[in-house]
């Protein structure tokens, strides 16, 4: 804005009203790069934190090959979302590509400037505003990928990690959110679906693909006894997990602002995806109440365990994600709270009934609440208008999104895993696995000043027990012949 | 404020110069197929030098431990 008053004062000129209207449309679009440009600043924050709390979950021979996950998921998706997974997000909006590749009726013109080739998507003088938000949105891929990447630690493969990474945080991922997490995506506009902040579209759906993976995957070893009960493996730095929660947290304020459209120049200033109006302070209430009722339910329902009180303020603003721009921060606190007691009861359910070895709960705290969240706007933002048609929010239009979303996140999870593991390429030998990953991967441990104390595991009943013998018993399980 | 400065003509200029030649242009068409290729190397090369060192040290860990491998509470800190 300051352009504007200046620039007539040096030229010593009065400016005509058209001279002003332009200055404000380019401090408006500068405005609008500057904000996406700090959201992926603070969105940085989250993989940070994701390495940190992996790496704190994991067992201290796991500790490197666990945050390598988290670094080279940059690595991979960054790539392969700009070479094919923002052309599907601008091109896939009504189901499939159109003929000749023409826009979405939403938004005309976006798919021709989604291709790596386009004017969109390099350097352009005249356009403030692509680059940063596809900056925002490759945020969103890494993300997915280091949801799932918590799961299957201390088993998989790096290489298999990167390889199901790619297809989660660039095909799977954003072409659900063309679908239901843009202006122009079929679910909206004829059903209405809404998932404001993405608790289906990028939580919900992760953890569906990862659950997928996981089917796969099998659990650690030594992590079900004969009888099929669960024992747990302690983490080697709890510290460095609850920290690295916290940045999560620190990241999804650029996370939540990242999912808002500035309108700088129209009341009120803030549109959601869907371009709706909201601001940015009803979102930020919201996820402020969900973190609060996040930590209280989870606190409650896992009898003050560190680790889900944690997880509970994840999965209380997963929960309140997808009707953040129209909750009241009093339904947000109430909801969320649900939502935090919901990840420990899920969590507690996929693994001990399923027999789902999901090693930091992702599955229970992305998935199951980032599916809950969108239930819940069913009920509590029904009739909400949403999207340039305004399709009311119904019951049976976020129903629609659940049941389209399921299969479309499962089935790759499932399907690439299971081509992985037949190739013996999804996960690492038992000897190393027994071993620790980074010996194998990185020969060397990483704290070599360190002492190293028997490694321990917490066998059902509670008891903390040398893990050495357990862990050789099953490892001769899992090479018997015949298994 | 740069209404002495050419900025339409020199906007143009610097445009093509980053993009070696523009947006869709030949010289982008060949830029963007070749970190394609490198892309695609790159997860192929992930995939076969892990491969590579998985093998190895599960390779070493039965033949050095014969009836198994080593204890996992007492990793030697190298190979």
């Amino acid at each position: 804005m300051i352009s504007s008053i200046v620039s007539p004062l040096l030229a010593g000129t009065e400016p005509t009203i058209q001279e002003l209207a332009d200055q404000v449309k380019l401090d408006s679009q500068v405005l609008t790069e500057q904000f996406y440009f700090y959201t992926v600043v603070v969105m940085w924050l989250i993989h940070v934190g994701f390495m940190a709390y992996e790496g704190g979950v994991a067992r201290r021979k796991n500790l490197m090959s666990t945050a390598m996950k988290n670094i080279l998921t940059i690595a991979v998706v960054t790539p392969s979302f700009y070479y094919f997974g923002w052309y599907v997000y601008g091109c896939f909006e009504e189901g499939w590509p159109k003929s000749g590749h023409a826009s979405p009726d939403a938004l005309p013109g976006f798919c021709g400037l989604t291709a790596p080739w386009s004017a969109g998507l390099g350097p352009n003088l005249q356009d403030h505003v692509s680059l940063v938000f596809f900056l925002a949105f490759l945020l969103f891929s890494w993300t997915t990928g280091s949801i799932m990447s918590g799961a299957l630690i201390e088993r998989v493969r790096l290489s298999a990690y990167l390889l199901l990474t790619v297809v989660l945080g660039s095909f799977v991922w954003i072409l659900d959110a063309a679908w239901g997490w843009s202006s122009g995506g079929w679910l909206v506009t004829r059903f209405g679906f809404h998932d404001a902040i993405a608790s289906l579209v990028v939580h919900g759906v992760a953890g569906a693909f990862a659950f997928g993976v996981l089917l796969n995957l099998g659990p650690r070893i030594g992590k079900y006894d004969a009888s099929g009960r669960a024992r747990s493996f302690r983490p080697h730095n709890l510290h460095m997990t609850l920290m690295g929660l916290m940045l999560i947290f620190t990241g999804f304020y650029g996370f939540y602002a990242a999912c808002l459209v500035i309108q700088s120049t129209a009341f009120p200033g803030w549109l959601n995806i869907y371009l709706s109006p909201t601001t940015l302070g009803a979102i930020a209430m919201v996820i402020t109440f969900g973190f609060a009722g996040g930590f209280t339910g989870g606190w409650f329902a896992s009898k003050g365990d560190p680790f889900w009180t944690l997880s509970g303020g994840l999965a209380g603003v997963i929960a309140v994600s997808a009707g953040a721009d129209v909750y009241h921060p009093s339904l947000a606190y109430l909801l969320s709270a649900s939502g935090g007691m919901l990840a420990v009861w899920a969590g507690g359910w996929i693994e001990r009934t399923l027999r789902v070895d999901d090693a930091v709960g992702a599955v229970a705290v992305h998935g199951v609440c980032g599916f809950y969240g969108v239930f819940l706007v069913g009920i509590f933002a029904g009739g909400y208008p949403t999207g340039i048609n305004n399709v009311p929010v119904s019951f049976g239009g976020q129903l629609m999104g659940m049941l389209a979303f399921l299969p479309l996140a499962f089935l790759p999870g499932y399907g690439v895993s299971w081509l992985l593991k037949k190739a013996n390429l999804l996960r690492v030998p038992p000897e190393v696995e027994l071993e620790g990953i980074d010996l194998a991967e990185f020969q060397q441990d990483f704290y070599p000043e360190f002492e190293r104390v028997p490694e321990v595991i917490v066998t059902p009943d509670g008891r903390a027990v040398e893990a050495g013998p357990i862990l050789l018993e099953d490892y001769r399980a899992v090479i018997r012949p015949g298994r | 404020m740069f209404d002495s400065f050419p900025y339409d003509e020199w906007s143009e200029d610097i445009a093509d110069f980053w993009a070696w030649g523009g947006a869709n242009s030949t010289g982008t068409y060949i830029m963007v197929a070749l970190g394609f290729i490198l892309m695609v190397a790159a997860l192929y090369g992930f995939v076969i030098l892990e491969r590579g060192k998985l093998e190895r040290q599960a390779e070493a860990l039965r033949g050095a431990a014969g009836a198994g491998p080593t204890p996992p509470a007492n990793p030697t800190g190298t190979v």
